[in-house]
């Protein structure tokens, strides 16, 4: 009976069943978009799945300190979504939040031992820094982090106001550092790199980001009561408590300045106003930054400038100008014009000024610097002129993103290694193709919408109070829901071998979403820039030649029942049900995720990606590994896809079919589709385990009649 | 394109049932497009018959499968030499023509047939096929708009309807259309009704005169190269 | 020089009666004899259905040969569906030579209509070819241009459905039943006199005869019964309402009634040459109904 349990497929070669379950999905947009390129459509899968462990797993393999990033990332990877052309895009940053909250990062712990000698000295503990001392340390360099301020985190701590970004998440992630062996010299200002050379660094990586505040050259800048936004957050990050007065104004567009104007509001400002001489469209603030700060007061004025400041009697006169918008220049972004005659003054308190900051570097470094006092390197070594002497973050770029800190912390990480390691900085191309194209008007028109749900926030006139976090983080339904409005995008459908497809235009009829098509050479083409992963073409193909590119699931599908043969012929739970679920919703997160694996007695989950994608061969697969009763549970109504349960009913019929010819009731294999059932789910699966069961009991005293 | 329907799996149980070894052989083409015999049932066709064998342990067999591009020309059977030397019976997914081509390659061994093979069709949609060739070797289409009554009339008359048709469908079955009726609505978009009005005579059965063999390939005299 | 009483009645002007037996479904044939013996001087001719409804019974050809034993005269009906054109013609040489000459030519009710659903359909000929292949007989060869010794000579007609759904398909077909040599038409069951009135307006051009078929219904099950399933057959909503109405047990009697007024009413508007009275499993009672419709002792 041997033959019976070990699946012979004799006609697979190897390197057919190896290509059947190849990776051989696209790069999304979202991962390209992303300057760490995180396995986003993974992670947030894992997510619909409701596998949060293993989603934050993902997380945490590529991005250094996600929890970070999970409150004050600029999320490119949002803007590049392609849901945004069917609706809107799918709240990615949220989802790692709750991923995290969820998956227990905090309890994660690092490790890292060391096996190499050469000792490497950060300069700075920005993300950038603390970025690459957490990838040396990975690699095994003994690393020393060498931070001016009190405490560790540059930017982060002492620019982005706690409301955005609590300290606590900083301190733990130092915490791990520290755990990980990193050495941290705080209040260690460096101002000559030979000095740590000379004490036996083997390298050096500067990342001292850009602290100095622009002026803005008017008269009266120096005036008391005008203050520098960089100087302003560190101030009260750093524990003091300024006060801005009544009437508060703030020039600048863009984070800086609106970080400024929230905790000048939260300082207990009366009044807080931002002037930004271009309008709303060019400014470079995050829009959910904009719109919070508007729902707790904060008033925009929109082409306007200061020109002049005179103090008087304590408060500040502003004289401003009226701008209008020029000519676009070279970057595309159109110059503020004054218009004459057009002054004005008004009286303020205090004014914040949020232009721009630049780097400062300390002549002693002997580094060259570029353009607005940013220090030149080779783009892909990071590599100063110095020999061994590596720079990034802020202090390269300018002010930019976190995200492109950590990124730039990783590299040099991985450059200073190569470095050390007397190897050809190589760079690591990516083997997989990215995606690349827009949704066609005809595909967007098929995908079912779902509105995207935002994470809760605290009231406004609740958080203008305090710096208390002003975003909340998902619960799990709405988590798993925004999660599964992921399209999968370049996961979809390929066709194994044109050669061995009978071009039978199955999968052209089939498609919910009209994606393939006959080409000029009477080829079927399933382009993968449309293609939604539904799968449903994959379990149709009677050529059996169509596979998902990242066949995550038929892989599975084969392993979980290859599983249940070994583990549940011992088991004593009778009788073996198999249910091949919708890994999404009622399964995976819903009413009936107590049915996973074994929660139930003989009850086995196969978790499926859609249910559309379970082939008339599975379920003949599980009756003859011994289930009693197989049934098949997808989501129906509450589906991202369309109609996919018709699918799976037609194979279910198909079956039955098979089932009474070989003398078994067809009960024994039953559809629950939720949004469908009268009843609810749970009563209609207990009655069926009951129902299998009493075949089960019937069939053994047949049994015992029999002998 | 050939249509054909998988047999019941009673049937093809108590067929392999003296064998022990049992290669089950899909066909790539047709069968494939059909639904009945392509590597999806193959492999389901291989499951059923071993859950029926767990189930109820109809006698135990060994199954392989395997599916050829086509089993209609010999070249492709060249695939499977090895594999069938080994089995005690082919079970072939193909049509008609598949089972008794693998019969003549392999002449020691039992060649089954899991299909019925239906007839020449096209698709409707997805998993429906509609006859529309009888293969009869006369063709006159022209003349019936391209509709053919000896395959689509289920009398396979030549003059017009007969006096059964019921609200434009067959007398036989309420869902098939009347072929006659096809003909004459299609004729008159044409303005060619008059071919209707003509009278065909008998049909020639002579040019089906079975087996049928057509050779394609021009015979060539080889004196008259040199005359 | 007409070959047959019925034949030469046909040209008289007289107004036709025919009517139809179905033969047993068995070796007893002593109903049918009753049947033969109870009509054959009440009316012009009487059709031997052939497998009606594809259902097997004794064969058209033998009720023929009854008829004409007991001193009727028999119109053989003669279908396509079981007989390829050897057997058709050896069949129609063997009515000849027993004087059986009127030959209603039809293609035949498909198998699956009947009780040998699984029976091998021929149709080697359609109705319009068998009235072409009788010519050609009659010329004295065989359809396959062989010389015949002695050429027969049949009177024949064939089928006409003017209440079809789809009118314009059919006109062309009886055209070419015309053509093929159709001396006379019985029609499918009449139950619009309407549409009669219409199809006589067209074939009245011909010089063809037209016997409107009559079906006597015995209940408005039956009717729906026959709309549903009998091949060809739609009865007017108003006649199935008309014998609705009757009383239980009464059906019959209504049926009757209502045969008789189509017949009575044909006669007097002189609307077609006669009528050909089916009295589907009730052979019996086409007296009365002749009666009823004022037609009794017409051939006499």
């Amino acid at each position: 009976m041997d033959s019976l349990l070990t699946d012979i497929r004799q006609n697979y070669p190897a390197n057919r069943t190896q290509r059947f379950l190849a990776d051989h999905s696209l790069v999304p947009t979202c991962q390209t978009a992303c300057p760490l390129h995180m396995e986003i459509r993974e992670y947030v899968d894992l997510v619909a799945q409701g596998k949060i462990v293993e989603s934050l797993q993902v997380i945490r393999s590529g991005n250094p300190f996600p929890s970070i990033c999970a409150y004050v990332c600029t999320h490119p990877c949002e803007d590049a979504c392609r849901r945004d052309q069917v609706d809107k895009p799918v709240a990615i940053r949220a989802l790692k939040r709750f991923a995290l909250e969820f998956g227990g990062d905090r309890l994660i712990q690092a490790e890292a031992e060391t096996s190499h000698i050469e000792k490497v000295a950060i300069v700075g503990s920005g993300p950038a820094g603390l970025a690459c001392a957490y990838y040396l340390r990975k690699f095994g360099y003994p690393v020393t982090i060498f931070e001016a301020h009190s405490e560790l985190g540059g930017m982060l701590r002492v620019g982005i106001p706690q409301y955005r970004l609590p300290r606590e998440v900083i301190d733990t992630e130092v915490q791990r550092l520290t755990r990980m062996g990193v050495e941290i010299r705080t209040n260690t200002p460096v101002v000559s790199l030979d000095l740590l050379f000379d004490i036996g660094y083997k390298a050096i990586f500067i990342t001292i980001g850009a602290h100095q505040s622009l002026r803005m050259r008017i008269d009266g800048e120096e005036s008391p009561g005008v203050i520098d936004g960089a100087t302003f957050l560190r101030e009260i990050n750093l524990g003091l408590r300024p006060s801005p007065g009544e009437r508060c104004a703030v020039i600048g567009g863009g984070n800086v300045a609106f970080d400024a104007a929230r905790t000048a509001l939260r300082l207990g400002a009366r009044e807080v106003r931002i002037l930004y001489r271009r309008s709303r469209v060019e400014m470079p603030a995050g829009p959910e930054e904009v719109e919070q700060a508007l729902e707790e007061g904060v008033e925009i004025v929109f082409l306007v400038a200061p020109i002049k400041i005179k103090r008087e009697k304590g408060r500040l006169s502003v004289t401003c100008i009226r701008m209008e918008l020029g000519d676009p220049d070279a970057g595309g972004r159109c110059q503020p014009v004054p218009i004459e005659g057009s002054e004005f003054n008004e009286e303020f308190d205090t004014l914040i000024t949020a232009i721009g900051q630049a780097p400062q570097t300390p002549g002693g470094f002997g580094v060259r610097l570029g353009r607005g006092s940013t220090i030149q390197v080779e783009p892909g070594t990071l590599a100063t002129n110095r020999p061994g002497v590596f720079a990034g973050g802020d202090a390269v770029t300018g002010p930019a993103t976190v995200v492109e800190a950590l990124a730039a912390g990783r590299l040099a990480a991985s450059r200073i290694d190569d470095y050390l390691q007397h190897r050809y900085p190589l760079v690591v191309k990516e083997t997989r193709e990215s995606l690349t194209g827009d949704l066609l008007p005809e595909t967007v028109e098929m995908v079912r919408r779902i509105g995207r749900v935002e994470p809760p926030i605290l009231a406004s006139e609740e958080r203008s109070k305090d710096f208390e976090p002003v975003e909340l983080v998902y619960d799990w339904e709405t988590a798993t829901n925004e999660a599964r409005r992921c399209l999968r995008c370049g996961t979809g459908a390929e066709i194994l071998s044109q050669d061995r497809c009978a071009t039978c235009l199955t999968c052209l009829r089939i498609c919910p979403y009209h994606v393939p098509y006959l080409d000029a050479g009477s080829t079927v083409q399933i382009p993968i820039d449309q293609c939604q992963a539904c799968g449903t073409c994959v379990a149709e193909c009677p050529a059996k030649v169509i596979v998902l590119r990242k066949p995550h699931d038929r892989r599975r599908v084969t392993e979980e029942l290859e599983h249940i043969l070994k583990t549940a012929a011992g088991s004593k739970l009778k009788p073996l049900i198999v249910g091949f679920c919708c890994q999404y919703g009622l399964f995976g997160t819903g009413t009936l995720a107590s049915l996973w694996r074994g929660a139930r007695a003989g009850v086995w989950i196969v978790p499926v990606l859609c249910v559309a994608t379970v082939e008339a061969e599975h379920l003949l697969r599980a009756l003859e590994i011994g289930a009693e009763g197989v049934f098949v549970a997808g989501c129906g109504d509450g589906c991202a896809r369309e109609n996919t349960a018709s699918w799976i009913r037609q194979r279910v019929e198909k079956v039955r079919k098979i089932l009474v010819q070989i003398g078994l009731q067809p009960e024994r294999l039953q559809t629950f589709v939720s949004g469908t059932l009268s009843e609810d789910p749970a009563q209609g699966m207990d009655n069926f385990i009951e129902q299998v069961g009493g075949l089960y009991l019937a069939s053994v005293m047949m049994q015992e009649v029999k002998s | 394109m050939i249509v054909a329907e998988q047999k019941p799996l009673d049937e093809i149980s108590r067929m392999i049932a003296s064998y022990e070894r049992v290669l089950i052989l899909g066909c790539g083409t047709c069968m494939t497009v059909c639904d009945a015999g392509g590597e999806r049932e193959v492999s389901f066709l291989h499951n059923a018959l071993r859950v029926a064998q767990s189930k109820i342990g109809n006698g135990i067999h060994i199954f392989w499968e395997y599916t050829l591009k086509r089993q209609c020309d010999p070249e492709f059977l060249e695939l499977i030499v090895e594999r069938v030397a080994e089995v005690d019976a082919v079970l072939s997914l193909g049509c008609g023509i598949g089972v008794q081509a693998v019969a003549e390659r392999f002449p020691e061994l039992p060649s089954l047939p899991g299909v019925n093979t239906s007839f020449m069709g096209m698709t409707r949609e997805t998993g429906v096929w509609d006859e529309r060739c009888a293969a009869c070797g006369d063709c006159r289409l022209e003349d019936t708009a391209g509709i053919c009554p000896i395959t689509r009339c289920i009398k396979g008359i030549l003059n017009g309807p007969c006096a059964g048709t019921k609200n434009g469908k067959c007398e036989a079955n309420k869902d098939m259309d009347c072929a006659w009726l096809l003909v004459y609505e299609r004729l008159e978009k044409l303005a060619q009704l008059e071919r209707m009005r003509r009278y065909y005579p008998p049909r020639n059965f002579r040019t089906i005169p079975r087996p049928r063999r057509i050779i394609s390939k021009t015979s060539v005299d080889p004196g008259e190269e040199y005359g | 020089m007409a070959n047959s009483l019925f034949e030469e009645k046909l040209y008289s002007n007289e107004f036709l009666v025919t009517t139809e037996i179905g033969p047993p479904k068995g070796a007893d044939i002593s109903e049918m004899v009753h049947h033969i013996d109870l009509l054959k001087d009440k009316v012009d001719a009487i059709n031997i259905t052939d497998h009606q409804s594809s259902v097997m019974r004794f064969p058209s050809l033998g009720g023929c040969l009854l008829v004409k034993e007991h001193g009727g005269e028999p119109i053989l009906q003669m279908t396509c569906r079981d007989r390829n054109r050897l057997a058709l013609q050896a069949d129609l040489l063997l009515a000849y030579s027993r004087g059986i000459v009127n030959v209603l030519c039809l293609t035949g009710d498909s198998v699956d209509a009947g009780d040998h659903d699984e029976a091998k359909p021929v149709f080697d000929l359609d109705s319009v070819q068998l009235l072409k292949m009788i010519r050609i007989m009659e010329s004295g060869t065989d359809i396959a241009g062989k010389e015949l010794k002695g050429a027969p000579n049949f009177c024949t007609g064939a089928s006409v459905h003017p209440e079809a759904d789809f009118i314009e398909p059919q006109l062309i077909k009886f055209e070419k039943k015309v053509s093929a040599g159709a001396q006379f038409f019985q029609t499918q069951g009449i139950f619009d006199l309407g549409s009669l009135r219409r199809f006589m307006q067209y074939a009245s051009q011909f010089n063809v005869k037209i016997l409107a078929g009559i079906i006597v219904l015995a209940s408005a099950r039956m009717a729906r019964y026959m709309n549903d399933n009998v091949p060809g057959i739609i009865v007017a909503q108003a006649i199935i309402d008309e014998l609705a109405s009757a009383g239980k047990g009464k059906g019959l009697q209504k049926g009757i009634e209502v045969a008789a007024r189509l017949i009575r009413t044909i006669k007097e508007e002189n609307l077609c040459h006669g009528v050909h009275v089916m009295a589907v499993g009730n052979e019996g009672i086409v007296p009365d109904i002749l009666e009823a419709a004022e037609l009794v002792g017409v051939p006499s």
